[in-house]
């Protein structure tokens, strides 16, 4: 069975050979310089980017990618409209009126601020589709290491990462077998198959993990893991365009900063 | 020969279980390929479990290398180191995220350098079959794959003896013939080969010895042929006969006379029919045979190899071992044969094709010996060529 799990895409994309230090600065760097910008110039150029590099450089599949932004934009989308309406600061542009003692009310200041915070959210949320479709998570442990994570959390994670695949083959199995008996009939048969999966989950993951003690024992565990071997190769060149890009971005920053659409 | 393993006595009960191993004596030569049958339940796992102690007998002892197993940590993990274990369920083998970690696996817990690892690792992967997995998530691999990394990981520890519970189970026929392929590759590099199976057309004609195991209990060992041509006993392990000592135990009830090796491949079938049947005899076949072209996949210039096919000569070609099919995938080369493959070449040679076999170093006797027994016992004047 096929499921198209963001990790697979971060497998095999056209970016998978850059090395993952220059995609998580690039990635992080302009989440930081978004963030922190003042004006919403910055996080437009920031979309603009990094949809550039997610979508044509690494040629990730347009409709997979709006079908994920669609889920954060649209929370993003709803909280901005609160801020729109409930702050009140400079000219009135629009007043509707509820009741009598109530009016809701848009003004110059709420809708900057609204549109400054939705950009940030935008372009936040686009540096960090960024990495997780470029970058696979089996990459990052050997980042993590280099950055001196202490080497029980890295190995406890790369258990973890490998026994989702297989809590999650699991789960499609029993639940394929459940409907194929027709276990989710009516909502209280739904409930009990539901039930039912979690339980032999758990004895079914209780068991992994005396097997998994097992292959250790048979292959001489000794406490170690290995990392993958590292020989993407790093190219000081590109790592060197990621710089200067994100250093434009921040002279942007500095010129455009308190810039607003509507004026105080 | 010298004996790598020896059980004395061996009993062993599981917990509120019945008895798994009743009483079980054997020994294990260095360099053999062993199977082990018997039905479900016969407690065949068990007794792989025992050869790399996994398990600890209630009684009797075991023996590595004439020394007597001990139970601490240390001579545990060097038990383990030479007799490498690989899981019948690739899944529950595998444990780092990628295929490089979990094959470095073992060598990194053994303490071997940076360096060592990574060429151990490089040598497993080239020697499974697996060039470029490196970095791919173990989860999104195959079954076949999967239990390609799997040996790897044993292999990567270097250790003497391979033992593997139910090496083909759940694979498909040609990943199964691989496997098999495989098996003997590792064999020839000096190894000693122990499988469970319940898969006995897979079984006769690859293992030199059997051992048929029941109920807890070593019911019978011998040479496969020994072992499956006694009906009543394959039947009462629930196992079948080959297919071919089904056809010669028909025959020999319609009066064929019985001849001193059963047949073990098409080819033995096929002589054993040519003399007694009334076909053509073998010893009468015209002196004039095809030739057996013979090329070292691993030294072999592709030109040379192409200018062989294209000639027209070279009725089928076939690959022996992982290297040799590596080579033929590279150069685009449509295999005929990839298993069993010295005979099926025997085969056409008598019908007067040529064929060509690539291989690698270590199997070019295996070819010589097979090709020179058979020209002796059938007078034939079969050549192998190789240098053309």
């Amino acid at each position: 069975m096929y499921y198209e799990f963001m990790e697979n895409i971060a497998q095999n994309n056209r970016l998978s050979d850059i090395h993952p230090g220059i995609k998580l600065v690039f990635g992080l760097g302009c989440i930081l310089i978004a963030i922190s910008s003042q004006s919403l110039i910055v996080p437009l150029l920031i979309i603009a980017i990094t949809m550039f590099a997610t979508l044509v450089l690494a040629k990730i599949d347009l409709k997979f990618y709006l079908m994920l932004l669609t889920v954060p934009l649209g929370f993003a989308i709803i909280s901005v409209l609160v801020i729109i309406f409930l702050r009140n600061s400079g000219d009135v542009l629009l007043s509707i009126p509820v009741f009598d003692w109530f009016n809701i009310i848009v003004s110059t200041g709420s809708l900057n601020e609204g549109l400054l915070i939705f950009a940030r959210v935008f372009a936040g949320m686009c540096s960090l589709f960024f990495i997780a479709l470029t970058t696979p998570v089996t990459e990052l442990f050997t980042i993590a290491a280099k950055c001196r994570i202490p080497h029980e959390f890295i190995d406890l994670a790369m258990l973890i990462y490998r026994f989702i695949f297989v809590l999650i083959e699991q789960a499609v199995q029993i639940h394929s077998s459940q409907v194929m008996r027709l276990g989710y009939g009516s909502t209280k048969e739904a409930i009990n198959s539901y039930g039912m999966m979690a339980g032999s989950l758990f004895i079914n993951t209780w068991v992994a993990g005396e097997d998994l003690m097992k292959a250790m024992d048979c292959r001489c565990y000794d406490g170690k893991f290995a990392l993958n071997d590292d020989d993407l190769k790093f190219s000081p060149k590109l790592m060197i365009y990621v710089i200067i890009i994100l250093a434009v971005l921040i002279i942007i920053a500095i010129y455009t900063y308190g810039f607003t659409l509507f004026g105080v | 020969m010298e004996s790598i393993i020896e059980l004395k006595n061996v009993c062993y009960k599981y917990p509120n279980g019945p008895k798994a191993l009743d009483n079980v004596s054997l020994k294990i030569n260095a360099g053999e390929k062993i199977a082990l049958v018997g039905p479900n339940g016969a407690g065949k796992s068990t007794l792989l479990l025992m050869f790399n102690g996994m398990l600890k007998p209630d009684s009797g002892e075991i023996l590595f290398n004439g020394e007597k197993v001990t139970y601490n940590k240390e001579a545990l993990r060097e038990l383990r180191r030479r007799v490498g274990f690989v899981f019948q369920n690739p899944d529950m083998q595998a444990i780092a995220p990628t295929v490089f970690q979990d094959v470095a696996f073992g060598p990194v817990n053994l303490g071997m350098s940076r360096d060592e690892v990574r060429s151990i690792v490089l040598d497993a992967l080239n020697d499974t079959g697996l060039d470029g997995f490196e970095r791919r998530p173990i989860h999104q691999l195959s079954g076949g794959e999967k239990k390609r990394v799997a040996m790897a990981g044993i292999l990567a520890m270097d250790p003497d003896v391979l033992v593997f519970d139910e090496p083909t189970s759940a694979l498909d026929p040609a990943g199964s013939e691989d496997i098999m392929e495989l098996l003997d590759e590792m064999q020839i590099n000096g190894k000693t080969i122990i499988i469970s199976t319940h898969d006995v057309e897979l079984a006769y004609p690859w293992a030199d010895r059997v051992l048929l195991i029941k109920g807890g209990n070593l019911i019978l060992e011998g040479k496969p042929g020994d072992v499956f041509y006694n009906k009543n006993l394959v039947k009462s392990c629930k196992l079948s006969m080959p297919v071919l000592l089904e056809l010669y135990e028909g025959l020999a009830e319609k009066g064929m006379p019985s001849i001193e090796t059963l047949p073990k491949s098409a080819l033995d079938f096929i002589t054993y029919l040519c003399e007694n049947c009334g076909l053509q005899k073998m010893k009468e076949n015209t002196p004039i045979s095809g030739d057996i072209y013979l090329a070292d996949a691993e030294h072999v210039s592709p030109e040379i190899v192409k200018d062989l096919l294209e000639s027209g000569r070279i009725a089928a070609v076939g690959a022996m071992g992982t290297k040799a099919k590596a080579f033929a995938g590279n150069e685009n080369i449509s295999l005929e044969f990839t298993y069993g493959v010295i005979d099926k070449c025997v085969l056409k040679a008598i019908n007067k094709k040529n064929t060509l076999i690539l291989s690698s170093g270590g199997m070019f006797d295996r070819v010589r010996t097979r090709v020179e027994t058979f020209n002796q016992e059938y007078d034939q004047s079969i050549r192998i060529i190789e240098n053309f």
